[in-house]
């Protein structure tokens, strides 16, 4: 058996081929050296803003040498459309990533969904970009074990509406609450709140739909109103299937508003005190036949959120604080019209969904020890549907360790003291890194 | 259904409360509404614009303009705006991009005359040549932004405020022209006083904190040596404090200049070692107390370091 070619010499037609693969990669190599220059030294348009600096002192010389700059070039033929390759490379949407790392370190056995101790929870590739004049686009990405890739959000924003008006269509984090408007790599904690855990997901809660707000001052402060209609409330639960689809009829549809109003205590502080609702229908058990068997039931979630921060100007590098609070009422409709499939009698067939309410809160602490280190705590508490409505709650405690914008570390510690059962500890790290452009600081 | 009408109750409730959206409509204005990122182009913008427009400025003269909160307050402001003035290079990256798109404010989209970057019409120092990446620090590839600290850029400055009011606001742009021209004078005359404070600063070893004051070397002629932070944007380690010593000593630096908003006591450990001055300066306008215009701070900040010299 030969495990070697022929020799090349032997081989006229290989021999040809690799000659012309030499000129190919000749040619390719002076191509990418070029693409190496436009991109790493001075693009022609930062020449014509230097040039024009030294010689002119007035916006119109710099509109000039602009227009020549964009007067018709004839292109070489590397930049021929059509031709392979990007035709403007500064057209590219800005690409980034985040990693969110965690490790769940707790006495008694790993604490997270999958059971991991050391777990990659998710990688979020974020693109975004303005898409015309009218439309900016933003797609967010979530890649990790248990879900692969997912369309985390995926959205398109009106940019040029009238009236302080802003729409979108896509999918996005509900408005409802304070911290669900926040990705979850970047909350001050490793995990949500446990009432936005219970009432939405572990991953907060999205939707997709319609998304429309705007702001606006009639006393003098900012308010900025926002409704939604999404596609449904919360994702679908597994093993649970209804007769029909829960948002067949247009009332099953999530519908949510959010009030936001924001006040200026003086230059270091201030205050945001908000207001959400949502409201949809949600497969909800039916019990006596088989397993999977579900109907919908209207579940609202109305709640309020107040947020304080301080932080003086001047050593604002070193110095803040933040006191946050959110409470949610959970309203679920009680033994709702029983839809089931015409071969079930509804007589042999029970509600098997929640027949009360429920409430949940959290009170949030971060202080600022230095420039680069935090320290925080919360206390969580909610009535667990899963106990009858019993009270759970939570204390846990946190360190930040930023060592720059784009890297977090974060150990936390929490006793979780559910309503049944014995309390559990637990001992979370996290490490929290953005590769990427520099995105804006959330507010 | 209780729920559903405690929620439609609710909804409702959210959406009077909002006003309709003809009510929000403002009405033409006498005054352009001028917002500048940071007290130095608001006070240029106050000099070439007079009493023809108002301006506002999101930083402070003391607040380290790289960290500004997106506070929705701020969105207000831009949200009325006819022009939004801003430093550029980056150095508003952090936070501007979230005041712009909360704004929602078509007049101050990228390409319109309401959206000035006035780092276009300056010479950039600390352009990046080739591959840049954070392990470099919280480096600006399109280069240095603190530019505001040599008057020849104030005076372009005010040529860029000059020529967009007036393209926006044309039946006042010889009020402009006028003030932009008064502005210069005033500017050159304090130059002509500065001449003595000037000559003892060229060529003498300072060390800065951050790279704020390159600019600011340029126009002075004084000579940094080295910076307290290892990379831009990185806290001092001891490890650099031990070699930025060393540098001191041999290069004979005795002042070392730094911000209000940044930590002194580190760099009062340095001086410590080295028999150095910590000379702290305000990089903008209101920086300290006192400093309410750009010729103000430029006077300022020369002597005061001619002085410690």
């Amino acid at each position: 058996m030969r495990f070697f070619p022929a020799p090349l010499a032997r081989a006229p037609g290989i021999r040809a081929m690799l000659w012309a693969a030499v000129v190919l990669l000749a040619a390719s190599a002076g191509a990418a050296n070029a693409q190496q220059r436009d991109s790493t030294r001075r693009t022609p348009r930062d020449s014509v803003r230097a040039d024009s600096a030294r010689v002119a002192d007035s916006i119109a010389v710099v509109r000039e040498l602009e227009r020549l700059q964009n007067e018709p070039k004839t292109p070489s033929p590397a930049q021929q459309p059509g031709q392979g390759g990007p035709t403007n490379a500064r057209l590219l949407p800005d690409i980034s990533a985040v990693g969110d790392l965690v490790a769940d370190l707790s006495p008694k056995g790993s604490t997270q969904e999958g059971g991991e101790r050391f777990a990659i929870r998710e990688v979020e590739v974020a693109i975004q970009a303005a898409v015309d004049p009218y439309f900016r686009g933003d797609i967010f990405l979530g890649i990790s074990d248990l879900e692969k890739i997912s369309i985390e959000q995926a959205y398109l924003t009106a940019t040029s509406l009238p009236w302080g008006l802003e729409v979108r269509l896509g999918r996005y984090l509900m408005p409802v609450g304070k911290q669900n408007t926040t990705h979850r790599h970047d909350l001050h904690t490793v995990d949500y709140p446990y009432v936005i855990q219970r009432f939405f997901s572990e991953e907060g809660l999205k939707g997709t739909g319609v998304y429309a707000s705007r702001i606006f001052a009639p006393f003098g402060f900012y308010q900025e109103v926002i409704v939604t209609a999404v596609d449904r409330f919360g994702e679908a639960p597994e093993g649970l299937t209804t007769v029909d689809p829960v948002n067949k009829q247009l009332s099953g549809l999530g519908y949510s508003a959010r009030l936001r109003n924001y006040w200026d205590l003086n230059e270091a502080s201030n205050v945001e005190l908000s207001f959400s609702g949502i409201t949809g229908k949600r497969e909800q058990p039916v019990l006596g036949d088989a397993a999977s068997l579900a109907t919908p039931a209207r579940q609202s979630v109305l709640g309020a959120d107040f947020t304080y921060r301080w932080r003086p100007l001047q050593q604002g590098l070193y110095k803040s604080f933040i006191l946050q609070a959110e409470f949610m009422k959970q309203l679920n409709e009680r033994d709702p019209r029983l839809i089931v499939p015409d071969d079930v009698s509804s007589a042999d067939v029970t509600y098997g969904g929640p027949n009360r309410d429920f409430s949940g809160a959290y009170a949030f602490a971060r202080y600022q020890l230095a420039r680069r280190g935090f320290i925080g705590g919360r206390f969580d508490t909610f009535q667990d549907d899963t106990a009858e409505g019993r009270t759970s709650t939570a204390v846990s405690g946190y360190l930040e360790f930023f060592p720059s914008e784009f890297s977090k570390l974060v150990a936390g510690y929490e006793r979780y003291s559910p309503a049944q059962g014995a309390a559990t500890n637990r001992i979370l790290l996290q490490a929290a890194f953005a590769l990427g452009p520099h995105k804006p600081h959330p507010f | 259904m209780g729920t559903h009408r405690l929620f439609t109750t609710f909804a409702l409730a959210t959406a009077l409360l909002s006003p309709a959206p003809i009510i929000g409509v403002s009405t033409a204005s006498a005054q352009l509404k001028v917002v500048t990122s940071t007290t130095d182009l608001y006070d240029i913008a106050k000099q070439v614009g007079g009493n023809k427009i108002t301006a506002t400025h999101i930083g402070e003269g003391y607040q380290d303009p790289h960290f500004i909160e997106a506070k929705p307050s701020f969105v207000l402001q831009l949200r009325d705006a006819d022009v939004w003035a801003f430093v550029g290079l980056d150095l508003e990256i952090g936070w501007m991009p979230l005041l712009l798109q909360g704004a929602r404010n078509p007049k101050l989209q990228p390409g319109k005359p309401g959206y000035v970057d006035a780092s276009r019409v300056i010479t950039v120092l600390d352009m990046a040549r080739g591959n840049v990446d954070r392990s470099q620090g919280d480096v600006h590839p399109l280069g240095n932004p603190h530019y505001w600290l040599d008057p020849e850029n104030g005076r372009r400055i005010a040529k860029l405020f000059r020529d967009t009011f007036s393209q926006l606001d044309a039946k006042n742009a010889s009020t402009y022209a006028a003030n932009a021209d008064a502005f210069t004078q005033r500017l050159d005359a304090a130059e002509q006083s500065w001449k003595a404070d000037l000559a003892k600063i060229k060529g003498q070893p300072v060390v800065a904190w951050h790279t704020s004051w390159r600019y600011f070397a340029e126009y002075t002629g004084m000579n940094i040596v080295g910076f307290m932070e290892p990379k831009p944007g990185v806290p001092p380690s001891p490890s650099h404090l031990a070699g930025l010593i060393q540098t001191m000593k041999q290069t004979g630096a005795k002042v070392i200049v730094m911000e209000p908003f940044y930590d002194r006591k580190t760099a009062d450990f340095v001086a410590s070692k080295t028999g150095a001055k910590v000379l702290v300066l305000p990089p903008s306008v209101g920086g300290t107390k006192g400093l309410d215009d750009y010729i103000q701070l430029m006077t300022n900040d020369i002597h005061q370091l001619a002085a410690t010299l």
